[in-house]
């Protein structure tokens, strides 16, 4: 209960309570964007000074940068920070102040320990309702759960974090989905608490303050937001805050790598704010420069990758009739009108879906026909189906794909280019129930699908993100218009052998290429492409705009 | 294009356990690719169990398959393009204009997936019944485009069982000029004997057929069938 702060509306709030306004610096919070800040040459997005970034929520600024490596594993860890500290110390405080200071950041968690609240027996839930009930204690919070979930988002998994309900004093039924997250920061009393925990921390802080301090805040808050009594508030302090605050977390403090005073604390916060910025930059790879065109650059153990022949690829290429002939002649051409464009696209996405429908696993099935004749034929054996488009280019696809499964759910992911190096950058991900759910996804069969493969980086980054979602790799079946054999596609099998690729067509070559006028600082050349040949061009551009 | 052409399509991965009930197939008829997908997609047509929503959308996703194998039996000639990238690409373009002939009723429920391939194709009607005096099939009413003479016809049937009436369509069909090889025959489901007359007397006339069955019932239904196609398509 202690840790159930709520600072930005206690500001909000300003001081209806005179004797307290003395605790001004506290609830104000000062401007940090420094000018060091302002001063970065990329310009992404910033922050609104004013952002107040909620818990337990994935926040993305401008997309995350590779995880991964070019065999396909994970290079790195997600950075994970533990705040504890005592209630009403500031570490919500420390967290929001942190995450603003760190700028543009490419995707960050803030994780409330108060989220892993037991699920409580009805005698616990009556004395919680009574105000009996010690939330302050260790044992309150389910510390396996906890680390579990931390240990799942380091390791770059999905996590379905538990839901508590101050109102019912209870667990929700349904968690909540989070993913993707950069940085990880877990806050609560007992942060530092549980061994399991400590091991996951790169970084662990201690919020030290006043105990005059955190009694006066605590009392402010639960008069103005709660509507106590002082007595009350003071009886519930004495009995289970101090004596936790006593037993429990203040020892913790000695696990700390870095004590944070819990008020005027600018210059710690943009010290650990640098210090984050550097791991983070370490931890984040770029190689597709290398994917494009792999056998004109030497791998990282000097061999010279060489040009890879189709048959080493293992496609599933959909047979070469006249009409399919017909219309990738009418889809290359580039006087093809755009009405022909769509629909020409469209017909050729359902002719392929069908065919990749043939790779879904089947069993016998034994029907009566209206003759009341048997038929034993076949059946779809897949526990779960799903559609997955990379944003924009594999939309291109949908309709096709709801033409032949009408009736599964159909996610998205959003890897667009980092434009001044075009690194593919994860900034939306929106998956289906079947794939949330690690031991669903396990049985999930997924069609990925993007317009062609070129350099293959956005493939690679969806294909990761499958993986890590516990997909298992045979279960993906990569849907594509076009591939490049020359190009990112050879890297991309190496590292997912078991995938399986459908295209429709396989052309030789990928051209690089710098975009006029594109230049900006950091990127001398302007903006570097790579286009497919003979290929037909953005096949989004052509069928959205 | 080099390289495209020069694949060999890949086997099934998975391939049906039913086979097709007529060996050897003759030269003119075409059957789809027998897959297990291709065989689930039967197997939910033919149970009588099957919601009338499902019938439509399964029936119709064969009747896509059908129509795009059908097309692959057009000429095509060589035809050159530069794309958005500047290259040339060596492709081909469709030749020769088509229309389709559809035989009432059950042939109109393979319209709606003749246009989703071939946008406002051109397609004429006939209907054909049983003559109660004589028992053999009678053109009781035909429509048809003004030039189709000059077009490639693809002539829309669901179900083959004795063949009569589709041989009664071709007759007509080929009474308004359109020769024998420029007509091409869509069909979901075939009886080997129905097959066997049809291909006999229009040995130049291509047959796609999806399925072929295992025979006629005594009331000259398809065994094991789907039952009364264009009954199961509006009626029920």
């Amino acid at each position: 209960m202690s840790s159930r702060l709520n600072h930005t509306a206690a500001s909000s709030l300003g001081a209806a309570l005179s004797s307290l306004s003395s605790l001004a610096p506290y609830t104000q919070y000062p401007s940090l964007m420094s000018d060091q800040e302002e001063a970065r040459s990329v310009t992404p997005p910033k922050l609104d000074t004013n952002f107040k970034p909620a818990k337990n929520t994935v926040l993305v600024s401008h997309g995350r940068p590779p995880w991964y490596g070019e065999n396909g594993e994970r290079i790195c860890d997600a950075f994970v920070v533990g705040i504890a500290g005592g209630s009403g110390s500031g570490k919500t405080h420390v967290a929001q102040q942190l995450v603003r200071s760190l700028g543009s950041i490419p995707s960050v968690i803030i994780l409330s320990q108060d989220s892993f609240y037991k699920r409580h027996t009805e005698e616990e839930l009556a004395l919680a309702h009574a105000s009996a009930f010690d939330f302050d204690h260790p044992d309150s919070i389910d510390m396996a759960l906890f680390a579990a979930c931390l240990s799942d988002l380091k390791a770059c998994k999905q996590s379905n974090i538990p839901i508590y309900s101050f109102v019912t004093h209870q667990r929700e039924d349904e968690p909540k989905y989070l993913y993707g997250a950069a940085i990880i920061i877990a806050e609560g009393i007992m942060a530092l608490q549980d061994p399991s925990m400590r091991e996951l921390y790169d970084l662990k802080l201690f919020v030290q303050c006043d105990s005059d301090l955190m009694l006066a805040r605590r009392l402010k808050r639960d008069v103005q937001e709660r509507g106590r009594s002082v007595d009350g508030i003071l009886e519930q302090y004495l009995r289970y805050v101090k004596p936790a605050y006593d037993n429990y977390v203040l020892p913790s403090q000695r696990y700390a790598d870095i004590i944070v005073p819990g008020s005027h604390n600018q210059v710690a916060i943009d010290l650990i704010g640098t210090h984050i910025r550097r791991k983070l930059h370490e931890r984040t790879n770029a190689f597709r420069h290398k994917m494009a065109i792999p056998h004109l650059y030497t791998s990282p153990s000097g061999t010279v990758v060489p040009e890879c022949k189709l048959e080493d690829l293992n496609l599933s290429i959909l047979p070469q009739t006249r009409q399919l002939q017909g219309i990738s002649t009418i889809l290359r051409s580039q006087t093809s009108s755009r009405q022909d464009f769509i629909f020409f696209v469209d017909r050729l996405a359902t002719i392929l879906m069908e065919f990749a429908l043939q790779f879904l696993p089947y069993s016998s099935r034994t029907v009566t026909t209206p003759v009341e004749a048997s038929f034993t034929g076949k059946t779809l054996s897949a526990k779960y189906i799903c559609g997955v488009s990379i944003l924009r280019s594999g939309g291109t696809l949908e309709r096709g794909f709801k033409r032949v499964l009408n009736d599964v759910p159909m996610g998205s992911l959003l890897v667009p280019s980092n434009i001044t190096d075009g690194e593919p950058l994860m900034l939306h991900v929106m998956l289906p129930v079947c794939i949330r759910k690690r031991h669903m996804a396990e049985e999930t069969w997924v069609f990925l699908l993007d317009a062609q493969i070129g350099t293959g980086a956005s493939a690679f980054m969806a294909i990761r993100i499958l993986l890590d979602h516990g997909v298992k790799p045979q279960h993906i079946i990569f849907v594509t218009f076009l591939v490049a054999r020359g190009g990112g596609i050879s890297v991309l099998r190496r590292a997912f052998p078991d995938i399986k690729i459908v295209t429709a067509e396989v052309d030789d070559i990928v051209r690089e290429g710098w975009i006029e006028g594109s230049k900006v600082e950091g990127n001398p050349q302007g903006r570097q492409v790579w286009s497919i040949l003979p290929g037909l061009g953005q096949i989004a551009d052509r069928y959205y705009l | 294009m080099a390289t495209a052409t020069a694949l060999a399509p890949v086997p099934p991965p998975q391939p049906a356990t039913n086979h097709s009930q007529m060996t050897p197939l003759p030269p003119s008829v075409f059957t789809l690719p027998q897959t297990a997908q291709l065989e689930a997609l039967y197997t939910i047509i033919r149970s009588k169990d099957t919601t009338r929503g499902d019938f439509l959308f399964y029936s119709d996703r064969i009747i896509r398959l059908l129509v795009e194998e059908g097309l692959n039996h057009l000429p095509v000639v060589k035809k050159i393009v530069e794309t958005p990238t500047g290259a040339t690409y060596e492709g081909v373009g469709f030749k020769g204009k088509i229309c389709g002939v559809s035989i009432l009723r059950a042939g109109e429920a393979m319209e709606a997936g003749l246009r989703e391939v071939c946008r406002s194709v051109r397609i004429g009607k006939i209907l054909i019944q049983r003559d109660e005096e004589t028992a053999l099939p009678k053109l009781f009413y035909s429509k048809f485009p003004q030039d189709i003479a000059e077009r490639y016809v693809l002539l829309l049937d669901p179900m083959l069982a004795t063949g009569g009436s589709a041989m009664k369509a071709v007759e007509v069909i080929m009474d308004h000029g359109v020769p024998e090889d420029r007509i091409i025959f869509i069909n979901l489901i075939a009886s080997p004997e129905g097959l066997r007359n049809f291909c006999t007397k229009y040995p130049q006339l291509k047959v796609i057929t999806g399925w072929i069955d295992l025979g006629l019932n005594e009331k000259a239904y398809i065994i094991p069938g789907l039952g009364d196609f264009g009954e199961r398509r509006y009626c029920e």
